[in-house]
């Protein structure tokens, strides 16, 4: 490459520092997004990876036990038969102080040492002091120092706990510190001996696990092992359970993903804007350097370069916000997986260098692809024809046709790809060539909708008014380009609005059908813990016997654990207005009900049917207590509660298999004429002291669960917002550059007499036909975006059914923000012609 | 009054020449015209269809020769200058210079050629806007693979030549339209190009400014021994000139 043309270049994009700052903004958003939202997900995962690693540490496999955990006497069996000489004891539970959650090890110090030798955290000096009253005193706790000082306790302080909403008594023993890699993955972690553990978290007898180090070649001694298990106990390698619980929150990485390359295909659309603005703004400057000798090649490097300088500024900037955007994004990633799947603290963003290599090469990769188009152009030109602008049209008019047509093959393979199978990345991918198809359709459109509203224009605004229409059609190879760009950024909005309103109105309906009870009992306690929290049972015994109270449903939600996978179970003992809450989808009431209170059969939710291809009738195996059982699926049921699905079993069927007796939660049915608040009240007397509740009316918990909904579309909501942000800066770059290009014709309309005023009103009636011809093409493909969204995007990913709402406003709204963008794009052009001195515009072309 | 063009030893250094355009070397027949033009051909669309501009023209210019080349507006002058220039194609015939008949070079070697052997001058001047007077006339050594101290060196003494030694580090909107053009006079003839193809040089200044140009042109395309065409629609201007050819119905007629 010529340094002196580089020289040229680099002036020119020096002398439009606006239109460059423009599309340098526009990539680093796009380029931000996507890097916040994988660094957002990868820390997540290597917080859990950490957390999963120090509570595990050298083991290589586990014991596990059905939801009530595993008898103790099993450790001491293993030991004493001499099958697992290497294996240690543990008990885990989540518990509350405060406002935070934490988690709580319970350990045996002696056998514990190979596997994590926790207690050589305390510092030396504290060993002595600490690690007797851990074995000794009751309620004896460590902690890291950080935790400690963020929860102001000392050393040798007694403090209160919350388990499962009952109070409990702890002490502070001393303060452990991980080594530099663990400590954020192990700050909320509590660790006590094995007893105390049992004792706080109500589990007298009972271990979570085992943990083992086995050989590599330990085929015997795993047999050996399996032989001496109990019937619900299992042997599993110790990344099965840690894989089964990535594999919940797949789903939800890959669609944040999805919307996060949205941004950035629309960043994109910007970079090719902006540089095939970049050529037809040097189209003479560009003829007189092939006049001059500069080859095609020369040309082609020469407006490469200057897309791969935008994008790699844009890409650099991008990673430095993507950076800052992800703290942000993975408070809202972290909460949803909380909300959604399991427990989960991550306390600092990971900087992972592949996902910042990724949005790296995503912007630069994504730069050269948007400006081979327009440096082919300009390279491909005969040098006589570069001097001539409406070259450029004209080939951009005779593209019209074979671009649309294949515009319209793409949106048919965008259908066809979406006909089969279940793969949620090739509806992605159908999806995004939907979009394209589309995006290629648009100029066509433009170039019909400006014949047809020329004449109505000229009717209604006199000649400028057709001049401003026509002006869109002369300049069709950057009008197509932003109007298309600015389309899919609106359609993006109503695609993800309409879909998650749809996707709302359906939870609504769903909590309406669902929610038969008056009350809703539940002990107090952090979210994505009910598995492990339970109601005191006298509790219960004495709400039941509470006068005004006709019925009592009771639930004890659980988490089955194969080697393979995670699997919620509900067991549920209904009440007769129970019945009417469920909707099946598959089965017939009249006999799915008398089957499921009588019968080994199970009823399975929507997405669990989805996931594991099930129907009505098919069976299912699962790991009891009691050894394997076979269960026939009674029916299907709508549930909007779990994407992972769910199975329901009556409760005695549970209580026949599993040795669990505990009921995490209570639906009350009122007697007739009994008020709802003053149960409420006597139900929160009763438990005072005893055990802290969550007590809610119908309506209380529709409205949480609503707010749960809305807690868990923030991430979608803020994503949705950066779209349009990037998507705006897109359209007021394309639509800024568009109208500063005019300013010769436009110097020359103010020479010829039009008023500041009046050339306001032409750059403002063709910037708002732009803006009107986007929002009005985006309601289509938004809504086709929003059916796929739903029936296959959701579908594929959660396994979700729903129907498609569209609210008028979600509709008015996108039109009004695609003219709202577009006039405001107008609005620095217009000013800046109306404040230039005609002659000098004339001069300055 | 014109402007003393003083190059000592300047045309005594041959200009370095890159590999691309050595593969493109002209065959210096001097016995054979500098320019011959043969049965050439071009049509423009009008309408939709094709009108003819040139219609099997003939003619031929000479070694060093200044040649005038008149016509009313539209007959095809620029047009003929295009297609000599290599920057368009004809619709038929040739256009051999110096032996090498360029209509028949693909677009890359007609490119290398017109790099190496031709220099332009335009009404609007054409100076890149980005570049600086000397960087303009940089512009075509680098090209041409000329070293960054011999070009300056080159540069500095066309532009002395140009009187605008002074503006060296002034870009084009700086300048007056008198200083531009004569900077683009400089650039044209910058890389010792064996043909100066001018289209209407004065046509965008006043008289006075038109006159300096002019004599300017005149004088280093002497000096430096060019063979010039100027494209004009002053007779006064075309009177300057060694010879007058005029473009009429497709046709040259010499004079």
């Amino acid at each position: 490459m010529k340094p002196i043309l580089w020289l040229a270049s680099l002036r020119h994009l020096k002398r439009h520092p606006l239109q460059m700052a423009l599309s340098i903004l526009g990539i680093a958003l796009g380029v931000a997004v996507v890097v916040a939202v994988d660094l957002a997900n990868e820390s997540a995962r290597r917080a859990f990876d950490l957390s999963m690693q120090s509570i595990t540490g050298s083991a290589t496999h586990q014991i596990i036990g059905g939801p009530g955990g595993l008898d103790e006497s099993l450790y001491a069996d293993l030991r004493r038969q001499g099958v697992a000489p290497v294996s240690a004891p543990l008990v885990s539970g989540y518990l509350a102080q405060g406002d935070q959650t934490l988690q709580l090890l319970g350990v045996d110090p002696f056998a514990e040492q190979q596997f994590r030798n926790l207690i050589s955290y305390l510092p030396d000096k504290s060993q002595e002091s600490a690690l007797p009253q851990l074995l000794t005193q009751p309620g004896a706790l460590l902690m890291t120092a950080a935790r400690a000082a963020s929860l102001g306790l000392q050393v040798g302080q007694a403090f209160e706990l919350t388990i499962s909403g009952q109070q409990r008594q702890a002490l502070l023993a001393g303060l452990y510190q991980p080594p530099q890699q663990q400590a954020a993955a192990m700050q909320d972690l509590l660790l006590a001996d094995i007893s105390t553990a049992q004792e706080l978290l109500g589990r007298i007898g009972r271990l979570s696990r085992i943990d083992l180090i086995l050989p590599a070649d330990g085929s015997s001694v795993q047999s050996a092992i399996e032989a001496a298990l109990p019937a619900g106990a299992r042997l599993v390698p110790v990344g099965s359970r840690s894989s089964a619980m990535q594999e919940m929150t797949r789903a939800f990485g890959i669609n944040l993903t999805a919307m996060s390359l949205l941004a950035l295909v629309v960043g994109l659309f910007l970079i090719y804007n902006t540089l095939s603005f970049s050529v037809l703004q040097r189209r003479e400057l560009l003829g007189n350097l092939r006049v001059l000798g500069a080859t095609r090649r020369d040309i082609f490097t020469l407006v490469l370069g200057e897309g791969v300088l935008i994008g790699g500024i844009g890409t650099l900037l991008g990673l430095l916000l993507g950076v800052l955007l992800a703290q942000e994004l993975l408070a809202l990633v972290t909460r949803t997986i909380n909300d959604l799947y399991f427990v989960l603290t991550v306390s600092e963003l990971s900087l992972d260098p592949i996902g910042m290599a990724k949005g790296a090469l995503l912007g630069l990769g994504g730069t050269a692809v948007a400006v081979l188009a327009p440096a082919s152009e300009a390279a491909m030109s005969p040098p006589r024809a570069v001097l001539n602008r409406s070259r450029v049209e004209g080939s951009a008019r005779r593209l019209l046709l074979p671009l649309g047509m294949t515009g319209v093959v793409c949106i048919l393979l965008a259908l066809l790809l979406l006909l089969p199978g279940h793969s949620l990345i090739l509806g992605f991918f159908a999806l995004f060539v939907l979009i394209l198809g589309f995006s290629l359709f648009t100029p066509a459109v433009v170039a019909m909708s400006c014949r047809w509203a020329a004449p109505l224009f000229g009717r209604l605004f006199g000649t400028l008014g057709r001049m401003a229409i026509r002006g869109v059609e002369a300049s069709l190879s950057r009008t197509g380009v932003a109007i298309a760009a600015l389309s899919i950024a609106v359609s993006a909005t109503v695609g993800m609005g309409v879909m998650v309103d749809s996707f709302r109105s359906s939870v609504q309906q769903w909590l309406h059908t669902t929610l038969q009870a008056d009350i809703y009992i539940v002990p107090l306690a952090p979210s994505g813990t009910s598995s492990e929290t339970v109601l005191d049972p006298a509790l219960i015994t004495a709400i039941e016997q509470l006068p005004g109270i006709s019925e009592v449903s009771q639930g004890r939600p659980v988490k089955l654990q194969s080697a393979t996978a995670i699997t919620r179970l509900l067991a549920i003992r209904m009440t007769q207005k129970s019945y009417a809450g469920i909707e099946l989808l598959e089965g017939d009431p009249e006999t799915v009900w008398p089957r499921f209170d009588r019968e080994q059969v199970v009823l399975i939710s929507e997405p669990y049917a989805y996931r594991h291809n099930l129907r009505l009738g098919d069976q299912i195996q699962l790991e009891t207590d009691r050894g394997r059982r076979t269960f026939q699926v009674a029916g299907v049921y709508r549930d909007y509660s779990s994407d992972q699905g769910m199975i329901s079993m009556r409760l005695s069927l549970y209580r026949q298999l599993w040795d669990d007796e505990s009921i995490y939660s209570i639906g009350l049915y009122l007697q007739p004429g009994v008020d709802t608040a003053t149960i409420a009240g006597e139900v929160a007397a009763l438990a005072a002291g005893k055990q802290a509740l969550r007590i809610r009316s119908t309506r209380a918990l529709l409205e949480a669960s609503l707010e749960t909904f809305d807690h868990t579309f923030a991430i979608t909501r803020v994503l949705r917002l950066l779209v349009i942000g990037v998507a705006f800066i897109g359209i007021l770059s394309a639509l800024m550059a568009l109208q500063l290009e005019r300013a010769r014709e436009l110097a020359v309309l103010r020479a010829t007499g039009l008023t500041p005023g009046q050339l306001w009103g032409l750059v403002t009636a063709q910037t708002g036909f732009m803006g009107l011809i986007s929002g009005l093409l985006a309601l289509p493909l938004g809504l086709l975006l929003a059916t796929l969204l739903i029936h296959v995007i959701n579908r594929r990913a959660f396994g979700w059914s729903m129907d498609l709402i569209v609210p008028g406003g979600v509709l008015l709204d996108a039109l009004l923000l695609a003219v709202a963008a577009a006039l405001l794009a107008g609005l620095y052009p217009a000013w800046r012609m109306a404040q230039t001195p005609p002659a000098r515009a004339l001069r300055e072309e | 009054m014109g402007y003393e063009v003083s190059l000592q030893g300047v045309s005594a250094k041959l200009p370095p020449m890159t590999k691309e355009s050595q593969k493109i070397q002209m065959n210096s027949h001097k016995t054979q015209p500098f320019i011959q033009l043969q049965n050439l051909s071009r049509s423009h669309l009008q309408g939709g269809y094709p009108q003819p501009v040139l219609a099997g023209l003939n003619g031929e210019i000479q070694h060093g020769e200044s040649v005038a080349l008149l016509g009313r507006s539209g007959c095809g002058k620029s047009t003929l200058l295009n297609l000599i220039g290599g920057i368009d194609q004809p619709d038929g015939g040739r256009i051999i210079i110096d032996g090498v008949a360029i209509t028949e070079l693909d677009e890359h070697a007609r490119t290398l050629f017109r790099r190496r052997h031709i220099g332009f001058v335009y009404q609007l001047f054409n100076l890149v806007p980005t570049l600086t007077v000397e960087e303009n006339l940089l512009l075509p050594l680098e090209l041409n693979g000329w070293p960054l101290n011999r070009g300056r060196e080159r540069a500095r003494e066309l532009l002395q030549a140009v009187n605008l030694l002074d503006k060296v580090a002034s870009f084009p909107d700086q300048l007056s339209g008198g200083e531009q053009q004569r900077v683009a006079v400089a650039r044209a003839l910058v890389h010792q190009p064996d043909l100066v193809l001018a289209d209407e040089p004065t046509g965008s200044l006043d008289a006075e400014s038109g006159e300096q140009v002019l004599a300017l042109l005149e004088q280093l395309v002497a000096v430096e021994q060019r063979t010039l065409l100027m494209v004009t629609h002053s007779q006064a201007v075309a009177e300057r000139a060694d010879r007058i050819l005029t473009l009429a119905d497709g046709q040259l007629d010499s004079r």
